[in-house]
């Protein structure tokens, strides 16, 4: 049945999808400059025809949806890289703060420890000579500043990453209830076969947001998703979303825990896995070497400064109070025993003018006292593996930065709005648009002349 | 093939990029240091802390061996005036023997010995900047003290200790020699001869035999003394050695861990045209799309 009426109808279809159409370039064009926005494309499909034997008949065209375009497997490759980033991010930022410790001044560990060396040489050329004692006792007590120093300057980064653990647990939990919540509205558009689009484009925000705090899959389900962190701990399922907590260990250090387990170790990457990495791995791994360092070498020192005779003829006691056992702590806790210079056991036979001693404890400089390496030996590997630390974490942080940066770039080329695309449809769907509209001048036209064919 | 159609992001990082190599090299420059924190380069890093520490043993090695080479100097010096003085005392005795002199000649030729048996004492009491050079480690008495009943006249109450001090990796110098070395031995003892020539001159028997004694402690006395000669030499050829270590460590540390400057500045200004360029690029972007067509 083709009919003028007909004609018209189909023609109006046309009309509101071109205009529909437009209204995904004017969305488009708007947020050309979102972050996260994928564009949106019309998708029109001709309406059913009507078959009317032997003639099929279109009956015009109808705006099915309005789709955004994304790439799923790309966003979560992206997610995966943000993670990545995320820890690189808080170790590099941690690592580089670690190392001011030890660079190269006037005061750092090293130099220290080479200032004590020289006074103990100095003492032994003229070993009675009380201002010489009192060099040697200065340099001991700056060997324990320089350690007390860098140990405590170590400890309080660990406290502000420690801080900063509990301020990341806060905001994961910010964004697992907001994607809940996000899944749900989504869901119930969905479930009415609207478009969500938007909020889907919201939602991979947030997720990304996430992914730079802490490991997470994404687990799509129907119309909904579940994110777990890598190791399998849900954090947000369908509409609800499992809130993490922390809680203190014995040393004050903040634990991560979900639904009662603590999960901190499983804790790889995101901005938590580097903060927990540095704050518990990294960190700690340079205290145990300086603790490691100051223990030997007070140690040495004590043992040798025992063994002679002080400028009293009595015999020599501990120039450092003794280091725990177990050399924990040790670089934290190093102080010098002893305010007399006097009591600076430089001699061997007993007479105030021998330097024996002083030359045994000098010889201690190119022993190998801790883990077969001098002291300045081991300090100096020290610095390597603090300087390798941190040059390797920029490194993998600038491949990452990389990586992320070609992710965008793809995910914009499939997402990204055009504005030469967008101007180029505008001009599409303005003239679909006028057509349609002098088709249906057309037809008036015609329905007039029928209408004037009547009444003539 | 659809592309980024928003690539100023891509430049913005790339300035950052650039800015932060010009960042690099500006702190290059203004420190003159390659290696500003360790992880510039750690295995360089760490080789300057080595260095660091050898540099500084070296020049403690330096003012170590400049301190004992001048108590050796001194020690020397005290050791020269004392073989001149025992020359002087063998002359007065060869004088005193010849059968010419009357007994007031010789009294006043004894007097004269014993203004250098004080002088003796004196210099082997030499004290250096609080220490007694001559005592042994017993450095801070007096080794020789006035003794009515010895019968050199002194006695000698230093110890026989001998302090080395280390100058150079692997390398002690012996920085005394006690008096009871110097100045006595099996057959010869300096007091005890001079003691002797004072008597027999007094006497005026056997002037002879004690000028002899004399004369034997004055050769023992220039062969021990060849020991402060030798270690005064040693310790200038150790200054020597270490002079030229610190520089050649000085070297190494530059070329550790010094910026090369010429190569710093031409990678700042490749870096500074990237950027410029980077810039105008982002200036340039998308001033134009077809929306600006469409009238």
């Amino acid at each position: 049945m083709s009919s003028l009426n007909a004609s018209l109808a189909a023609a109006l279809s046309g009309l509101i999808a071109e205009q529909g159409a437009l209204e995904a370039t004017t969305n488009n064009v708007a947020n050309v400059n979102t972050p996260g926005y994928s564009r949106e494309v019309p998708v029109l499909v001709t309406s059913d025809p009507v078959v009317q034997d032997p003639l099929t008949f279109g009956t015009g065209v109808k705006l099915q949806s309005l789709e955004s375009i994304r790439d799923p497997i790309l966003e979560s490759q992206i997610q995966q890289e943000t993670q990545a980033q995320g820890q690189l991010n808080a170790l590099v930022s941690a690592l580089s703060q670690t190392q001011t410790n030890f660079t190269s001044s006037t005061s750092d560990i090293g130099t220290a420890i080479s200032n004590f060396f020289d006074s103990v040489n100095q003492l032994s050329t003229s070993p009675a000579d009380l201002s010489l004692r009192q060099g040697v006792l200065t340099a001991a007590g700056n060997v324990a500043n320089a350690f007390n120093v860098a140990a405590n300057n170590l400890n309080n980064q660990r406290s502000n990453l420690n801080a900063s653990v509990t301020q990341t647990v806060g905001q994961i939990n910010q964004l697992t209830s907001q994607i809940a919540k996000l899944n749900g509205q989504i869901s119930n558009l969905e479930n009415v076969g609207e478009s969500a689009g938007t909020f889907i484009d919201q939602r991979t925000q947030l997720i990304d947001q996430l992914s730079s705090l802490v490991d997470v899959s994404v687990i799509p389900t129907d119309n909904t998703l579940t994110l777990t962190t890598a190791s399998g701990t849900a954090l947000v399922a369908g509409q609800l979303s499992f809130q993490l907590s922390t809680q203190p260990d014995a040393s004050g250090m903040q634990h991560v825990f979900t639904q009662g387990s603590d999960i901190t170790s499983s804790i790889a990457s995101g901005q938590l896995g580097g903060l927990l990495d540095a704050r518990d791995q990294q960190i700690p791994g340079i205290l145990s070497q300086l603790d490691t360092l100051a223990a030997g070498l007070a140690s040495a020192v004590n043992g040798v400064q025992t063994d002679g005779t002080d400028l009293n003829g009595n015999q020599g006691t501990n120039l450092f109070n003794p280091p725990p056992a177990s050399s924990a702590g040790a670089a934290a806790s190093l102080s010098v025993a002893i305010t007399d210079p006097a009591l600076i056991a430089a001699s061997s036979d007993g007479t105030p003018g021998s330097n024996g001693n002083a030359e045994a404890m000098y010889a201690l400089r190119n022993q190998a006292l801790i883990s077969g390496q001098s002291p300045s030996d081991y300090y100096s590997s020290i610095v390597f593996n603090v300087g390798n630390a941190a040059s390797n974490a920029n490194a993998e942080q600038s491949a990452s930065n990389l990586a992320l940066q070609q992710l965008d770039d793809q995910r914009a080329s499939v997402s990204g709005v055009s504005l030469d695309e967008e101007a180029a449809n505008m001009v599409r769907f303005q003239q679909a648009y006028s057509a349609s509209a002098q088709v249906i001048t057309t037809i008036n036209s015609m329905m007039q002349t029928i209408i004037n064919m009547k009444t003539s | 093939m659809r592309v980024n159609p928003n690539p100023i992001s891509d430049l913005i990082s790339a300035a950052g990029q650039t800015q932060q190599q010009i960042n690099t090299d500006l702190a290059q420059i203004a420190s003159g240091e390659r290696i500003n924190v360790p992880s510039d380069d750690p295995a360089g890093a760490a080789m300057l802390v080595r260095n660091a520490s050898q540099t500084a043993e070296a020049d403690q090695f330096l003012r170590s061996a400049s301190g004992i080479a001048g108590e050796m100097q001194n020690a020397d010096s005290a050791l020269n005036s004392v073989v001149t003085i025992l020359q002087r005392a063998i002359s007065l005795g060869v004088e005193g023997a010849n059968g010419t002199v009357n007994a007031s000649d010789r009294a006043a030729l004894a007097t004269e010995v014993q203004g250098i048996q004080s002088q003796l004492v004196s210099l082997a009491n030499l004290s250096y900047q609080g220490n007694f050079v001559f005592a042994g480690t017993a450095t801070q008495t007096a080794p020789y003290v006035l003794d009515p009943n010895s019968s050199s006249g002194v006695k000698y109450v230093g110890n026989t200790g001998v302090n080395s001090v280390t100058v150079g990796d692997h390398l002690t110098i012996k920085t005394n020699m006690p008096g009871s070395q110097l100045f006595s031995s099996a057959g010869a003892d300096v007091f005890q001869a001079v003691q002797d020539l004072i008597t027999n001159l007094q006497s005026g028997t056997n002037i002879d035999t004690a000028v002899n004694e004399v004369s034997d402690a004055y050769d023992h006395i220039n062969a021990q003394r060849v020991f402060y000669g030798n270690s005064i030499n040693q310790l200038n050829s150790q200054q020597t050695f270490l002079n030229s270590e610190t520089t050649q460590l000085a070297s190494q540390q530059n070329s550790i861990g010094g910026a090369d400057l010429s190569k710093v500045i031409s990678n700042l200004e490749t870096a500074q045209t990237a950027r410029q360029a980077t810039l105008e690029a982002i200036a340039q972007t998308q001033q134009t799309n077809l929306f600006n067509y469409i009238k």
